[in-house]
């Protein structure tokens, strides 16, 4: 078992490795997508390697497809962070670890390692209560700043 | 026990990496610089165990792929996301440089337009919009760096040992991969001999791989259906995207 390693294969894996890290610890949604890619990377540059290695051009029309793949990926992404941005106004993963169920635990952990909830102090804006209909303060999920945007009518 | 003291050239950088990117990860603690230390370590050793005694083929390999882990290493433990995104770039161009190096111009060509170009800019703008009010104490902490580091890192060495019992078998290509391919223009009674036949997308004649012709000569006739659904691909991803983007109004984001 001495060294035998192709050098491109190592710097591969260990793209692969560093990208998980990075997708599994991150809580900036972006961050998070830029991880995801950077496993990709990893992926084509060992199917590159292997192409090469084996004399044929499959490998990179491989890397190819998976560049086009990441592109569609990259808009997707995109478009879900601007929506999920648009309710919370922040780009915090952990906002969403509400949607779990009631009798699941926090996907989190404890919050030794982890500083304070973002919290906003940015002012409200003026908002008129709507005539009519009591507003509901225990629903969870109606922040602040969120009720007056799902619509374009403000505009 | 044995199996340890057999392999501990591979053992070793692998958890002094893993101790050092856990170190590194943003958290209440003040020893990063160390965590620093340690990563850089683990990468010297890394390379050592991939000479193995005999010099690398061109200081290009160790210089780009050096650049390249400490730019991924940083970007994934960078606290402010611009900084990640602008870290994420290097990464790019420097898989760009290994892409050229092996032999694959114009997939570096292609990585660069789309990830520098469109991937990289899009996002650099979308967290510019979002954080205007500077650093977000989300991007202080870390989920659980140890449990990741040390899963990701053992996913890593598997992933190296692979490869490693790979090269052991096919060690006459291994030993001189950039040499093999460089030299002897690739001639289907050479290397019918060491490797498995299949016609399919090879280079003919004097080709070399990699070249433009024969690239696109397979991709438009041995990938041709292939093409035709990654194009539809791209057309429904972007309808799902614009389907998916908020309605908003104009100048907010």
């Amino acid at each position: 078992m001495n060294g035998s390693i192709h050098p491109t294969l190592l710097v591969s894996a260990a793209l692969f490795a560093l990208g998980a890290i990075g997708f599994l610890t991150r809580r900036n949604l972006i961050l998070m997508i830029l991880s995801a890619e950077m496993m990709l990377h990893g992926v084509g540059l060992a199917m590159v390697t292997f192409g090469q290695i084996h004399n044929n051009n499959e490998g990179q029309i491989f890397t190819i497809f998976v560049l086009t793949v990441a592109a569609c990926e990259a808009g997707l992404a995109l478009a879900l962070i601007l929506s999920l941005y648009h309710r919370t106004k922040s780009l915090d993963m952990d906002l969403w670890s509400a949607l779990r169920e009631d009798d699941m635990p926090s996907p989190v952990g404890d919050d030794s390692t982890r500083g304070p909830v973002e919290i906003d102090k940015r002012p409200v804006p003026p908002i008129l209560t709507p005539a009519g209909l009591p507003l509901d303060p225990k629903t969870p999920l109606q922040p602040t700043r969120s009720s007056h945007e799902e619509t374009a009518t403000h505009v | 026990m044995s199996w340890i003291q057999q392999n501990w050239p591979l053992l070793l950088p692998l958890v002094l990496g893993a101790i050092g990117v856990w170190l590194l990860m943003p958290g209440k603690r003040a020893i990063r610089p160390l965590g620093g230390l340690a990563a850089l370590g683990a990468l010297a050793l890394g390379f050592q165990l991939v000479a193995g005694g005999k010099d690398i083929h061109g200081a290009m390999y160790v210089v780009i792929s050096t650049f390249c882990l400490i730019a991924a290493v940083l970007m994934i433990t960078s606290r402010n996301p611009v900084y990640g995104a602008l870290w994420f770039a290097l990464v790019t161009l420097c898989v760009c440089g290994l892409f050229l190096l092996q032999s694959a111009p114009f997939l570096a060509a292609a990585s660069i337009i789309v990830y520098a170009g469109a991937i990289i800019v899009t996002f650099l703008f979308v967290m510019m919009l979002a954080q205007q009010s500077g650093a977000s104490n989300y991007d202080q902490s870390s989920r659980q760096p140890f449990v990741a580091s040390v899963i990701a890192f053992t996913l890593l060495g598997m992933l190296l040992i692979t490869f490693q019992s790979w090269g052991v078998q096919h060690a006459k290509i291994q030993n001189d991969p950039l040499q093999a391919i460089a030299t002897s223009p690739p001639t289907p009674a050479t290397t019918s001999e060491t490797r498995t036949v299949h016609a399919f997308s090879r280079p003919v004649g004097q080709e070399q791989i990699g070249e433009l012709r024969g690239l696109g000569r397979a991709l438009f006739s041995d990938f041709l259906f292939s093409v035709e659904i990654a194009g539809t691909l791209l057309l429904i991803a972007s309808i799902g995207a614009i389907a998916l983007a908020p309605r908003r109004a104009q100048g907010t984001l």
